[in-house]
């Protein structure tokens, strides 16, 4: 049926040509839409979140929680509004999870607080009657890697263009600035963050750690839990 | 009928015999579950199929000549046989790419279906029936206590505990969350009293000033408070009365309750959520229904014994 075509040098690439364009177009097209921009009020994380987000991925959070709310009326429910791809811009990598074998915890921020972190980190099933998470003792007392964390965002900054130091939109019309300094002044900003935090939790161990000038993992995975909204 | 089928129907039964004697088949039960029956008949017809498929293709090796028409090329003496598409079949694919087109550039982008869309009509007709079924759950108060008790078990417990204590370990100090199995914890009372209070932004009260008592009237005042308001009252309470009232169940649009949970106080912390003198209270504005808050309110009441 097609042989005419075979033997026609010209069209058969204009053919070849025409179907390349068209699947090109169908591919590139959907990433000028809005919805793959970044969500208006989705900030890059500040340097103490991204230690924290360190943490999170050390100790494999993700094996049991996910970060992607589904939109059905039983998710919605219980975890908050449904996701957006565009929220997930400053995402690397990334962290959905496939499997829940504790809750989601796309905005977990919304309605757990600092004090109920620190309460449940330590024991978990005292907090919640019949969890079957494991304690996390040892964050308590690990001193999170600040450095990398900084390195990550200098990184993100000047590889991807992630929006530090610039004005970002938020939803109610005003805007705010995500700032990233020098390592130096970045970890005196990431101190003064986690003291507030260590009062929060209301831990003698947690704010005399912090107030040597070390920052322990679990100030840093709970200033990333309190990010997520 | 030639060796090789021969062959096969005798190859068949040998393995048929053979997965007989291994599964140990006099013995298996056919009548009760049906899995077993099914899965003999799927051992037979498997075991059929695949040696009546390759007899067909050995018999088609052996026996086979070339047959069809030559296309006219030929590239150094290799021909080709003309091999068109069945017509039917190139319809279906000329169809195929016209609908594709339609469908990628116009039917999808414009015109398809939105899972947000399901989702909002998920919502509509779930808010409806929980509005149609519990229309009347006020006039059943054990009906609206239950919705209050699920309700409280899902948002509430986490933080207050499964017992509404707070997940208090020893003393006021390790307090995560208010204790709700009454009114007032001292260390809230004590904040009170010292920095005032603007009522949470509860637009139908006015503020608290600070420093209403100094000294040792600040504890005995919120041992007593805290403590129910029994036993003797202290003279300092004279200045907490003009406002919350001498047995200190609060003045109508003046002053809350001490003494007991006002049930539209606690629903307005649902959905404003609060900052306390423990920590900070999420707001539930959004995740709860009005008739959830007045039920999860209900039932908080319920829990330091209040009517």
């Amino acid at each position: 049926m097609f042989s005419w075509l075979e033997k026609n040098p010209f069209f058969f690439a204009v053919g070849v040509f025409l179907v390349i364009a068209f699947a090109g177009l169908v591919e590139i097209l959907p990433n000028f839409a809005q919805a793959s921009r970044p969500v208006v009020g989705t900030k890059p994380y500040t340097v103490l979140e991204l230690a924290g987000r360190h943490v999170y991925i050390k100790d494999s959070c993700n094996a049991c929680h996910s970060q992607l709310i589904r939109p059905f009326k039983a998710e919605t429910d219980r975890y908050g509004s449904y996701s957006l791809s565009g929220e997930y811009a400053y995402d690397r990598p990334f962290l959905w999870g496939s499997k829940r074998t504790g809750p989601d915890l796309m905005r977990v921020g919304n309605y757990r607080t600092t004090d109920w972190h620190a309460n449940h980190m330590w024991e978990p099933a005292k907090t919640v009657a019949g969890s079957i998470m494991p304690a996390y003792k040892h964050m308590y007392t690990n001193v999170a890697d600040i450095d990398t964390a900084w390195a990550e965002a200098e990184t993100v900054r000047k590889v991807f263009n992630v929006p530090y130091n610039t004005e970002i939109p938020l939803q109610d019309g005003t805007t705010a600035v995500v700032e990233l300094k020098d390592l130096a002044a970045e970890k005196t900003k990431a101190l003064e963050e986690a003291a507030v935090i260590a009062k929060d939790m209301k831990r003698k161990d947690i704010e005399a750690i912090v107030s040597e000038g070390k920052i322990p993992e679990i100030v840093a995975l709970i200033a990333y839990l309190n990010s997520l909204k | 009928m030639n060796k090789i089928v021969i062959f096969g129907i005798v190859f068949t039964l040998a393995l048929l015999g053979v997965v007989f004697g291994i599964v140990g088949g006099k013995d298996v039960d056919m009548s009760g579950d049906m899995v077993n029956f099914y899965s003999a008949v799927a051992a037979v017809l498997i075991v059929s199929i695949t040696v009546f498929v390759v007899i067909k293709y050995v018999n088609q090796m052996q026996n086979d000549t070339a047959s069809g028409e030559l296309a006219e090329h030929n590239w150094d003496g290799i021909g080709e046989y003309k091999n068109e598409l069945p017509t039917g079949w190139a319809i279906m694919f000329i169809i195929l790419i016209g609908w594709y087109i339609y469908y990628g550039l116009v039917k999808y982008p414009f015109n398809a279906y939105s899972q947000i869309g399901e989702y909002n009509e998920e919502v509509a007709e779930y808010n409806k029936k929980f509005a149609d079924t519990f229309a009347n759950i006020k006039n059943d108060p054990a009906k609206f206590l239950a919705m209050g008790k699920s309700v409280f078990n899902v948002n509430c417990a986490p933080c207050h505990g499964n017992t509404g204590d707070g997940l208090a370990t020893a003393g006021e100090e390790t307090l995560k969350a208010a204790n709700l199995t009454h009114r007032l914890d001292a260390i809230t009372v004590k904040n009170v009293i010292e920095n005032g209070s603007n009522q949470l932004g509860y637009e139908a009260m006015g503020g608290m000033p600070a420093g209403m008592a100094a000294g040792d009237d600040v504890h005995t005042l919120a041992v007593y408070i805290a403590g129910g308001m029994s036993g003797e009252k202290p003279a300092a309470y004279a200045a907490c009365a003009s406002c919350h009232g001498e047995d200190g169940m609060g003045m109508e649009g003046v002053a809350p309750s001490i003494k007991t949970f006002d049930a539209n106080m606690v629903a307005y912390v649902l959905s404003h959520g609060k900052k306390g003198a423990i920590g900070k209270m999420p707001s539930f504005a959004g995740i709860l229904n009005d008739t959830q808050l007045e039920a999860a309110a209900a039932y908080v009441q319920s829990l330091s014994g209040a009517k």
